[in-house]
C-alpha cells in the first residue's frame, strides 16, 4: 500500500502480531481453561463453525458467489466419513480424507452446472443442492440410515469423554489454522488475485485473459473439500448422523451469516462471524430451550448484516477506529464546493485513463480501504 | 404397469397440483422480473397464510376461503413494504446476492415466530367438504383439490388479465422487460416495482390458503416448497411469468406421474433433475427467459 507512511504500517503489523499470538495462546490454552467440559464443546462447536465459515469464503469471499448450500458439502463429508467407517471399515481418519478426497470429486460436477450460472441462478442451484440431498439421504434408509440416523464409531474407544472432547478440540483448531492458511496462501497468490478479478467484475477479467471458469470451479472444490473434512471430523466427534440436521439449509446460512458478519474480505472475519455466532447461538438455546425463537434471532441478526454492514464487523471496526484517530476518511466528505472544484479541475488536468468511470468498482479492488469511502454514495 | 384410470387419475392430480406450482411460481418470477431479486421468503409468506387461514378456522369456525379478503390484501401491502423498506435499501452492485440472503432472513423469522406462535405440531383443517369426492370420467378427485384448483386458475386468470388488459399492467411489463426505458417512457418504476411486489405475495397468500384446505402444515413446511418452486422458475426461464407456468404445469404432472412407479419423494427428485439439466443444457430456461441470460 504505497499511499500508508512506513510507521503506522510497522506499528501495524506488530500490532496485528501479538494480537495473533495472543488468540492463538488463549485457543491453546482454552481446553485447560474451561470450566466444565460443557463449556468445552460450545468451544468444539465454534471451532466446527469456524472452519465451515472459512471454508465456505473460499467461494463467497473471493469470488462473491454467494452459496447457500454448502451444508451438502459438510453433510456428504460427515455421511462419507461414517459410511466409509461403518461399510467400509477403514480407520477413522483414512475415512476422514478419503471422504474429503470424495467430495471434492463429487464437487466437480456440482460446480460444472452451478458455476455456468450467475447470481441468482447460482444461490437456487445451491439451495436445491441441498435439498436433493436431504431426500436422498432420507429416502436410501437402507444404505444411509434415513432419518434413524447413522452411529459413526468413535476413534479413540478408550478414551474418557472429557479427553475426547480435548482430543477434538485441537483437531479442529488444527483444522482451521490448515483452512486460514490455505485462504492466507491463496489470498496473496496469482490465483486468488484472479478470483478477487472475478468478483469485481466477471466480464472484464474474462475480457483481461483470467480463465475465470477453472479458477472458479478449481476454488469451488477446495472450498467443497474443506467444507467436508470440517464435516467429517464433526461426525467423528459427535458420532451419531441424521439427514436433517446434515442436509439442513440453516447450516448453510449459517455460513454465509457468521462470514458476512465478520468480514469476507478479511482472513479472521469467518472467525470472528463464528465465535460470535456459535456463543449467541448456545446463548440462545440455553435460554429459550427448544423454541424456535433461535430461528428468529438468526433471521434478525442476518437481516442487519446485511442491510447495514454488509462488509462485515471487521471493516466496521477499523473503519470507525480510523475515524476516532482522524487517520481514516470521514464518511461525510467535509470539502468546501470550491475544495471539490478545485479537485476536479486538478483530475481533468491530468489525464489518467486507467481511472475509471465507476469509483464503487475501482476502490474495491483491494478491499483494504477504509469503510469511510464507501459510505459515499451516488 | 399401472392401469389406464390409474394414469388418467394421476394425469388429473397432477394438473390440479401442476395449477397452485404455477400460480405460486409466477409470484416467485414476478419478483425477479421487476427486482432481480430472490425471493427465498415467498414460500414462508405461502405458509404464513396458511396458518392465518387455520387459526380463523379454528377460532371462529369460518370457511378458511373467507380469510382470503383480508390476507390479499394484508399480504399485498406487506410485499410493498418489503420491496420500499428493505430490498430497494441494498446496494445496487450487490442486490441480487444480497437480496437472496435478505428474504432468507426474512424466512427465518417467519418459520421463527410460526413456530413459537403455534408449536412445531401438525395442524390440519377439518372441513364438512374435506373428505367430499367427485367422480370425473373414472378418476376421483377431492372437492379440496379442485378448489384449491380453482382458485389457483381465477388468481393466474385474474394476474393475466391484469397484465395484459391495464394500464398498470403495461406499465409492469414495461418495468420487466427494461427499466430504464420505462423510466424515461414516465413510469414510476420505483412505485411499479413495489406494486409489483405486492402483487407476487398477493398470490402466495391465495396460493397458501388453497394449500391449507387439504395438507397437514408446519412451520417448516415452507423449505419444502422453495425447491421445487426455484426449480420451475429456472426452468421457465428467470423473470418469465407464462414460462413459469408452462414449467410448473409439466412439472407438477412428471411429478404426479412419476409417483405411479415411485415413492414420493423418489417422484420429487425430478424437480432437481430438471434444474440442473436445465442449467447444463439451457441456463437462461427453456421457455422464455429472455433475462435469464445474464444471472
Amino acid at each position: 500500500m504505497p499511499r500508508d507512511s512506513e510507521r503506522p504500517r510497522r506499528t501495524g503489523t506488530l500490532l496485528r502480531l501479538g494480537a495473533l499470538l495472543a488468540t492463538v495462546a488463549a485457543a491453546l490454552s482454552f481446553p485447560s481453561m474451561a470450566p466444565s467440559p460443557y463449556e468445552l464443546t460450545v468451544g468444539i462447536a465454534s471451532l466446527n463453525f469456524a472452519v465451515l465459515s472459512t471454508s465456505w469464503n473460499f467461494v463467497g469471499g473471493f469470488t462473491g458467489y454467494i452459496s447457500l448450500g454448502h451444508g451438502a458439502f459438510a453433510g456428504l463429508g460427515a455421511y462419507a466419513t461414517g459410511l466409509l467407517v461403518t461399510k467400509g471399515e477403514l480407520p477413522s481418519f483414512v475415512a476422514l480424507f478419503a471422504a474429503a478426497a470424495l467430495v471434492a470429486v463429487l464437487a466437480i460436477p456440482v460446480g460444472y452446472a452451478a458455476l455456468r450460472v450467475r447470481g441468482a441462478s447460482f444461490v437456487i442451484v445451491s439451495i436445491a443442492l441441498v435439498l436433493i440431498l436431504l431426500l436422498v439421504f432420507q429416502s436410501w434408509a437402507s444404505f444411509t440410515g434415513g432419518s434413524r440416523g447413522l452411529v459413526v464409531p468413535r476413534p479413540f474407544p478408550g478414551k474418557l469423554r472429557s479427553e475426547h472432547h480435548e482430543i477434538f478440540y485441537f483437531l479442529f483448531l488444527g483444522l482451521l489454522a490448515l483452512a486460514l492458511l490455505a485462504w492466507w496462501i491463496i489470498d496473496r497468490s496469482r490465483f486468488g488475485m484472479g478470483l478477487k478479478a472475478i468478483r469485481e467484475d466477471e466480464d472484464k477479467a474474462q475480457s483481461l485473459g483470467t480463465p475465470t471458469y477453472t479458477y472458479k470451479l478449481v476454488v469451488f472444490v477446495v472450498s467443497a473439500a474443506f467444507t467436508a473434512l470440517a464435516g467429517g471430523l464433526y461426525g467423528l466427534w459427535f458420532g451419531d448422523l441424521d439427514p436433517v440436521f446434515q442436509f439442513s439449509i440453516l447450516s448453510g446460512a449459517y455460513m454465509v451469516l457468521m462470514a458476512l458478519l465478520g468480514g469476507v474480505r478479511h482472513l479472521y472475519g469467518p472467525l470472528l462471524g463464528a465465535v460470535i455466532v456459535g456463543y449467541g447461538l448456545e446463548y440462545s438455546k440455553l435460554e429459550y430451550g427448544d423454541t424456535p425463537l433461535h430461528l428468529v434471532f438468526a433471521g434478525l441478526l442476518l437481516g442487519v448484516v446485511v442491510m447495514f454492514m454488509p462488509d462485515g464487523v471487521i471493516p466496521a471496526v477499523t473503519g470507525l477506529i480510523a475515524r476516532v484517530r482522524g487517520t481514516g476518511e470521514t464518511s461525510i466528505r467535509e470539502v468546501t464546493a470550491a475544495q471539490l472544484r478545485d479537485e476536479r479541475e486538478e483530475r481533468e488536468a491530468d489525464v489518467r485513463p486507467n481511472h475509471g468511470r465507476d469509483h464503487r468498482r475501482d476502490r474495491r479492488s483491494d478491499g483494504k480501504e477504509p469503510d469511510g469511502k464507501r459510505e459515499v454514495r451516488q | 404397469m399401472p392401469s389406464a384410470s390409474l394414469v388418467f387419475q394421476s394425469v388429473v392430480l397432477g394438473v390440479l397440483l401442476g395449477g397452485l406450482y404455477a400460480l405460486l411460481a409466477a409470484g416467485l418470477t414476478l419478483y425477479f422480473g421487476v427486482m432481480r431479486v430472490v425471493m427465498i421468503a415467498h414460500s414462508a409468506f405461502l405458509i404464513l397464510a396458511a396458518y392465518l387461514a387455520w387459526y380463523a378456522h379454528r377460532e371462529t369456525g369460518v370457511d378458511p376461503l373467507l380469510t382470503l379478503p383480508v390476507t390479499v390484501p394484508l399480504f399485498f401491502v406487506a410485499g410493498v413494504a418489503v420491496q420500499r423498506l428493505l430490498l430497494t435499501r441494498l446496494r445496487p452492485a450487490t442486490l441480487t446476492m444480497m437480496s437472496v440472503l435478505l428474504t432468507f432472513s426474512v424466512a427465518l423469522v417467519i418459520e421463527g415466530l410460526l413456530g413459537y406462535a403455534f408449536s412445531g405440531t401438525q395442524r390440519r383443517i377439518r372441513l364438512g367438504y374435506s373428505s367430499a369426492g367427485l367422480e370425473f370420467f373414472g378418476a376421483r378427485v377431492a372437492v379440496v383439490k379442485l378448489i384449491a384448483f380453482g382458485l389457483a386458475a381465477t388468481a393466474l386468470l385474474g394476474l393475466y388479465l391484469l397484465m395484459r388488459h391495464s394500464r398498470f399492467g403495461q406499465a409492469l411489463r414495461a418495468t420487466i422487460q427494461h427499466r430504464e426505458a420505462a423510466a424515461l417512457v414516465g413510469i414510476d418504476t420505483d412505485r411499479i416495482a413495489g406494486y409489483g411486489f405486492g402483487l407476487g405475495l398477493a398470490t402466495a397468500a391465495v396460493g397458501g390458503t388453497a394449500l391449507a384446505l387439504d395438507t397437514t402444515i408446519y412451520p417448516s413446511l415452507h423449505w419444502h416448497w422453495i425447491g421445487p418452486l426455484m426449480a420451475i422458475i429456472v426452468v421457465g426461464g428467470l423473470g418469465s411469468v407464462p414460462g413459469a407456468a408452462i414449467a410448473a404445469m409439466a412439472l407438477g404432472l412428471t411429478q404426479s406421474l412419476l409417483q405411479l412407479e415411485l415413492s414420493t419423494t423418489w417422484a420429487q427428485t425430478v424437480f432437481y433433475v430438471a434444474l440442473f439439466v436445465t442449467l447444463a443444457v439451457r441456463p437462461q430456461g427453456f421457455f422464455g427467459g429472455r433475462l435469464a441470460q445474464r444471472f
